[in-house]
């Protein structure tokens, strides 16, 4: 019986599919994003289910197999892609170091954005002092080198797990602040603002609901810019001697690790090389393709 | 990331060039090119204190006495006898007829000149311990001086064949530290003929060179050339820009090794200790602090593998070592207690100690960050987590004089003088640097460092070094060694002792 429903003809021509449809059609038509999120995705359940994915345990230690070639360069399955230079298994490692750089990633960009959309988003709705003041704090931080004030703190500070996210945290909110206050801008003299604010809603509520909705979508796009950003800070860090500290295996700390051998072992570079290379592009991908599906220009 | 690639490419290309076979020596120009791992802060050999520094004092500069490095006799350099003539008074009798790369002559007013500009404690030489053991010198006549020593100091024969060399009197008041470094000038069987700080150094034989212990020059030019990283100059050596490379980690030295005959790669000791030192003076801020216990301090010994260490990692000539100095010094007993590996009894001993699970400390290193991090695995493994830092190790020494280092792995080299007060004596009485302030142990140094007896010397640093093992005080591991890559024009036998001598090199 409802197979045979009549539809409504005119009824089918207005409402057309649904914005979650319209949605879902374009992820599935944006092949950067699918690659991009397929590859996180994978990587995430990888650094979630470490401890059962991992064939050894990263940290053991065996000085008798050092340097043992991966299985494409004749090596065993015992240790699918070799051993490092104290004998643990590389697989292993690389799987427990995704858990750090997604980990250094998130937590990063999280506390870089909490910090950079707040200071965003209040200069561009308040403007006027908050706003000068916001713009010299930006000004400030642009004019600090990243990676040398990176470097410095964590050198006085010592480098460990902690310190590397705090620091990358502390000091990548400046892309944040920069976009949501132009965001916030350009929406914020909108008649739906204008329209909350006479009906007499608070402050904090026009913020949240009026004005977030409609420049996250600019958020997720620079959530993963930074993400990857402070990934490849983190590899560079630690590639430095200054980022996470052994024996925590960390893909930066990998390609450190195995730079002596490079000219005899260059696997023991090129791996943790390519797995970094693949989880920054893929994220990037994926920013990308989100801001693509979401920006409401193209929703026509 | 993209440097890393970019430089493994460009490696790449300099093996394929090398297998191709372009590898030639510039023994048509007679110049040897040599690299260097790391900058002299300054030539001038009093003020810097690095390996590198060593090699180029030992090719300008002539001590006034020489130890064979491979027979240990000393022998008289710019002196040509000498003779204590009470506790505290050596009068040397000089060269003559030796001149300085200027045209100077040497005579008894360089010697005095040199000795108490350094022996100053405000003339800043970077390593006080080399030099200030003596007073002052004296000229008896021209060519007979007389050195005086601030306490009865049985070494002091070693120390004037090592790091104590002559420099012309007139020349060094004229352009002092920083001239000198610039323009060097000395008695040595190589001259400077450039120095490019950071860069390169010049060298050419001496063609006046005395009738020296060292032996004659045959090489023409040296040219040193500063390459921190070892994959370059493994590189160059491929391309034939190099013609000997030194210090090459144990890994890729076994790799060249296996190429064939296109290089010579030999191995010798040094005189560089490894060890853990630990808190048991309890300076640091640990709170308890378990280093103060023996048993801590005995399963810390215990859970190290150091034959898994020195078979694997250090490979070469190294040697497991028991005591805080190296087995061929003069006194360094090696008849002490030993912790053969026992990870069971570590943890044993650590349960005992009221650690059942272990404890955490911080655990600081300088050098060698796989030798740190194999050993902080060790220590791991039985319960004992190490929170790891890596320092320079200038910040390391500031942390250490404060007391505030629990746990650090450490390496001495003793400036490769032959006798066991250069190493334990540095670090076991009571300076800022001795983590376990044992009155005992500092008594029996005491005695040892000023007897002019060598028997009773023996017995004494025996007595000490036994007390140091029983007590656990530190946690000895291993004796360092230097790989030598060369190719194959080049002839030249390394000794034990750590320094490049161009002297005896040679074109095959």
């Amino acid at each position: 019986m409802a197979l045979q429903e009549p539809i409504d003809p005119l009824l089918e021509e207005i409402s057309g599919p649904t914005p979650r449809q319209i949605l879902r059609k374009r992820v599935q038509g944006h092949m950067g994003l699918l690659f991009g999120a397929g590859v996180v995705l994978v990587l995430l359940v990888i650094a979630i289910l470490a401890p059962v994915l991992a064939p050894h345990d990263p940290y053991l230690q065996d000085l008798a197999n050092r340097m043992v070639k991966p299985v494409f360069m004749g090596g065993t399955w015992e240790h699918p892609l070799g051993t490092d230079h104290l004998g643990r298994d590389y697989l292993s490692r690389l799987i427990y170091g995704a858990r750090v750089s997604l980990l250094i990633g998130s937590v990063a960009a999280l506390i870089s954005g909490v910090i950079g959309t707040a200071m965003g988003v209040a200069a561009g709705y308040f403007g006027g002092r908050v706003d000068a003041v916001v713009t010299f704090l930006i000004n400030v931080r642009l004019a600090m080198p990243v990676v040398l004030v990176a470097l410095a703190v964590v050198a006085i500070l010592g480098g460990s797990l902690q310190v590397v996210i705090a620091v990358l945290g502390l000091l990548l909110w400046d892309r944040f602040a920069v976009v949501m206050r132009a965001s916030t801008l350009q929406v914020r003299r909108r008649e739906y603002v204008s329209a909350a604010q006479a009906i007499g809603a608070s402050t904090p509520r026009v913020i949240l609901s009026e004005i977030m909705p409609n420049i996250v979508n600019n958020l997720i796009v620079i959530v993963t810019l930074e993400m990857a950003h402070a990934i490849l800070l983190e590899a560079a860090l630690s590639f430095l001697g200054l980022g996470v500290q052994p024996p925590t295996p960390s893909w930066g700390l990998m390609v450190s690790e195995g730079k002596n051998m490079m000219l005899f072992e260059p696997w023991l570079v090129l791996i943790p090389g390519v797995v970094l290379f693949v989880l920054v592009l893929a994220i990037n991908l994926m920013g990308d393709g989100l801001r693509d599906v979401t920006a409401p220009d193209s929703r026509s | 990331m993209k440097a890393a690639y970019l430089k493994t490419t460009a490696l790449a290309l300099a093996m394929s060039v090398a297998t191709t076979g372009i590898a030639l020596a510039d023994k048509a120009n007679d110049t040897l090119r040599v690299a260097y791992t790391k900058e002299l802060e300054n030539v001038d050999s009093y003020f810097n204190s690095s390996r590198e520094g060593v090699v180029l004092q030992r090719a300008v500069w002539d001590g006034l006495i020489y130890r064979d490095p491979i027979t240990n006799e000393y022998k008289g350099n710019l002196a040509t006898s000498w003779e204590w003539i009470d506790d505290k008074t050596l009068e040397l009798k000089l060269r003559e007829g030796v001149t300085f790369h200027n045209g100077d002559a040497f005579d008894a007013d360089d010697v005095v000149a040199t000795v108490n500009f350094v022996a100053k404690e405000e003339s800043g030489v970077k390593t006080q311990r080399n030099v200030n053991w003596m007073e002052t010198a004296e000229k008896v006549d021209d060519y007979t001086v007389r050195i005086k020593t601030k306490e009865v100091f049985p070494a002091a024969i070693e120390f004037l064949s090592g790091p104590v060399s002559m420099y012309p009197a007139e020349y060094y008041a004229e352009v002092g530290p920083s001239g000198m470094g610039l323009k060097p000038v000395g008695t040595g069987p190589y001259k400077v003929v450039e120095v490019i700080p950071g860069q390169k150094f010049v060298l050419e034989k001496n063609e006046n060179y005395h009738d020296s212990p060292k032996g004659q020059p045959s090489i023409g030019k040296v040219e040193i050339r500063t390459i921190p990283d070892v994959n370059t100059q493994i590189a160059e050596l491929f391309s034939g820009s190099l013609d000997l490379i030194w210090q090459v980690p144990a890994d890729q030295a076994e790799k060249l090794a296996a190429m064939g005959d296109q290089f010579v790669v030999t191995n010798e000791s040094t005189m560089r200790v490894g060890y853990l030192s630990m808190d048991a003076a309890g300076r640091s801020s640990m709170d308890p602090n378990p280093f103060q216990d023996i048993k801590v301090r005995q399963a810390v010994n215990y859970a190290i593998d150091r034959n898994a260490l020195v078979d694997n990692l250090l490979k070469g000539k190294s040697k497991v070592v028991w005591t805080p100095c190296f087995p061929s010094q003069f006194g360094c007993d090696q008849n002490v207690t030993e912790y053969p590996y026992d990870p069971a009894k570590a943890k044993e001993l650590l349960a005992e100690a009221g650690y059942p699970d272990g404890f955490e400390t911080e655990f600081y290193a300088y050098r060698d960050r796989d030798y740190a991090e194999a050993i902080s695995s060790y220590l791991n493994a039985v319960g004992i987590k190490t929170d790891f830092k890596m320092l320079q190790y200038s910040a390391l020494r500031e942390l250490n004089m404060k007391g505030e280092v629990p746990l650090s792995f450490q390496t001495w080299g003793s400036y490769s003088i032959n006798d066991a007060s250069a190493m334990v004596s540095q670090f076991f009485k009571h300076g800022s640097l001795d983590t376990t302030r044992d009155d005992q142990v500092l008594e029996w140094l005491d005695v040892a460092d000023q007897s002019n007896d060598p028997a009773k010397r023996i017995e004494y640093y025996s007595k000490a070094l036994t007390r140091i093992a029983d007590e656990a005080y530190w946690a000895p591991m291993f004796s360092y060694n230097t790989n030598y890559v060369m190719n194959t024009d080049v002839e030249y036998t390394p000794t034990a002792d750590e320094v490049l001598r161009f002297t005896t090199m040679s074109w095959k």
